[in-house]
């Protein structure tokens, strides 16, 4: 966890006003029509995830609408975790007319360093409906232990 | 008041990254549905309106939140459709949350050739 800053409201900021304006502007095209990863200005073409830290394991999660098993590819290295694809898009030529596309198509990857040394042996995966579900259990050593205290 | 409120009570939606293509039999739809089950994908045409809804049943799962970047709340959008469109010849299909929806075209509006006879 970085350190940020404590910043006093009630100080005058010069740069409120610019840093206003950049997020103003940065969110200019990010309307509610496309998801938050396909903005115009924000050319990461990368899955969306969740990262949820529970008391036993990390869970993520990745959206990977049309992707089989064998497109992803899941790895760790000690605590590092990498989600590596390819999609595939509707790449052959048609003779027919898009009239919209929104959906991205290409590698991807994401890499995520985990907070805690996770069991990499215990680690699982597995896709349904274009979720792939990622369960990290953590280490026994690492989990949050309930020392009894006795009363003599 | 009430209004405003009723709306915030409702699951949010949101419509699904789409490529519309038009080939010459048929108007086909892909739409991007991570999540969202067979059972759980429902189209229905009303008059000229084509509705459809992707109910999203992953639970929410209790915990820390270090990054959350997939939207939560389903799919929904709706589309006009013309005349063009056959209403019997509406075809779905959904596949590992990638849903194609194939709208058949009237037989009168695809392109004939007509063959011309010299006498």
């Amino acid at each position: 966890m970085a350190i940020v800053k404590w910043k006093n409201k009630n100080l005058y900021d010069p740069w409120a006003e610019l840093t206003n304006l950049q997020s103003e502007i940065n969110e200019l095209f990010n309307y509610d029509r496309l998801p938050s990863t396909t903005g115009l200005f924000e050319r990461s073409v990368t899955p969306a995830i969740n990262f949820v830290e529970k008391e036993n394991e990390y869970t993520v999660t990745c959206e990977l609408p049309g992707l089989e098993e064998k497109d992803i590819d899941v790895s760790i290295a000690s605590s590092v975790l990498t989600i590596k694809g390819n999609k595939k898009g509707s790449s052959e030529e048609k003779k027919g007319k898009y009239y919209k596309r929104e959906i991205w198509s290409g590698g991807f990857q994401r890499t995520l360093s985990l907070p805690h040394m996770v069991d990499s042996e215990k680690i699982s995966a597995d896709l349904k409906d274009g979720m792939l579900t990622v369960s990290l259990p953590k280490k026994e050593e690492m989990k949050p232990k309930q020392i009894s205290v006795k009363v003599k | 008041m009430e209004k405003r409120r009723e709306i915030e009570n409702t699951r949010t939606s949101f419509p699904a990254c789409t490529d519309i293509y038009l080939g010459e039999e048929s108007v086909v739809l892909t739409m991007e549905m991570p999540g969202v089950s067979k059972e759980n994908l429902n189209i229905r045409v009303e008059k000229d309106l084509l509705i459809i809804d992707g109910k999203r049943d992953f639970g929410e799962i209790e915990g820390n939140y270090r990054i959350r970047e997939i939207r939560p709340g389903d799919f929904h959008q709706e589309y006009t459709i013309d005349d063009t469109i056959d209403r019997n010849k509406i075809e779905a299909s959904i596949n590992g949350g990638l849903a194609i929806l194939t709208l058949g075209l009237k037989e009168s509006i695809k392109p004939r050739k007509i063959s011309v006879k010299v006498q």
